[in-house]
């Protein structure tokens, strides 16, 4: 016996629609801050969730369940699109000696507690596409490198590589704000 | 401990082969992300007892991952995201 269709809607609503704010986020992060796309995205994996409503097991992790489906959405848009190509600089940024700034300045990482959460939320929306998605899904998400990689359909090592530029990147970026605000000289 | 700058391999007493620091930052990141296998880990983690050098890069980078991690993808809100969402379920046949 089905159950009737405002009940269902209902039941979707205080169980999943509560996590609303969660997914956007994600998709928020997923998309490097654009926020018409990650509004698509989380509609897309909202509707899709509601489809298989009757899948779901009541009490079971109504959140992770959305964001698996959010994730996985996101990831069948993205290994269809091109993605924009990396720029060689990036691709060269192991081999910058400024790589190890942030460390060499301030090795207690003093920087961590000073920082502003969206200086650092801005850095990693700016990364390119491949690389931005690699740390969303890693260090944001907790997911394991095989995890990651089966996602973006490449291997191990390459989710390695690009994690490791990534997070030099990012710590550049960091190493730049901690010059710009004084608390590095 | 000692400062073991970038001193080639030896033999350590139990026969295992011990890591450089070059070889000890190169896994920097699989090792505080727990994907080496035990015996790399073990190796890592001997290394990191000795070096005075290596341990407080290590330890920057274990700072860095937790704050990154810590950050997470947070909630966001979006001025009328819910009522378009609601208005989209509403649409959907029963």
């Amino acid at each position: 016996m089905s159950i009737p269709a405002d009940q269902r809607q209902r039941a979707f609503e205080s169980e999943a629609l509560v996590h609303l704010d969660a997914l956007y986020g994600l998709a928020l992060r997923l998309s490097g801050g654009d926020e018409p796309r990650a509004e698509d995205l989380v509609q897309e994996a909202v509707l899709k969730a509601y489809r298989a409503w009757d899948r779901f097991e009541a009490g079971t992790n109504c959140r992770a369940w959305l964001m698996t489906i959010l994730r996985n959405t996101f990831i069948n848009q993205f290994r269809q699109q091109k993605t924009r190509p990396t720029p060689v600089e990036f691709e060269q940024v192991a081999e910058r000696p400024s790589s190890d700034a942030l460390y060499e300045a301030d090795p207690e990482g003093q920087i961590f507690d000073r920082i502003i959460d969206d200086q650092v939320i801005a850095a990693i929306d700016e990364l390119p596409d491949e690389f931005r998605v690699a740390v969303v899904l890693s260090d944001l998400e907790g997911l394991s490198y095989q995890e990651v990689a089966e996602l973006m359909g490449i291997p191990v090592g390459t989710v390695k590589s690009r994690l490791f530029r990534a997070r030099k990147r990012l710590q550049e970026r960091l190493y730049d704000y901690a010059v710009e605000m004084g608390y590095i000289k | 401990m000692s400062e073991c700058g970038t001193h080639s391999p030896d033999g350590s007493r139990s026969g295992e082969p011990e890591l450089t620091c070059e070889e000890s930052l190169a896994r920097v990141y699989e090792y505080l992300d727990g994907e080496l296998d035990t015996d790399e880990q073990e190796a890592v983690r001997r290394h990191l007892q000795k070096c005075r050098k290596c341990y407080p890069h290590f330890d920057f980078e274990r700072l860095f991952l937790d704050y990154v991690h810590e950050l997470g993808a947070g909630e966001e809100s979006r001025p009328g995201l819910h009522d378009r969402v609601r208005e989209m379920l509403a649409a959907e046949p029963g």
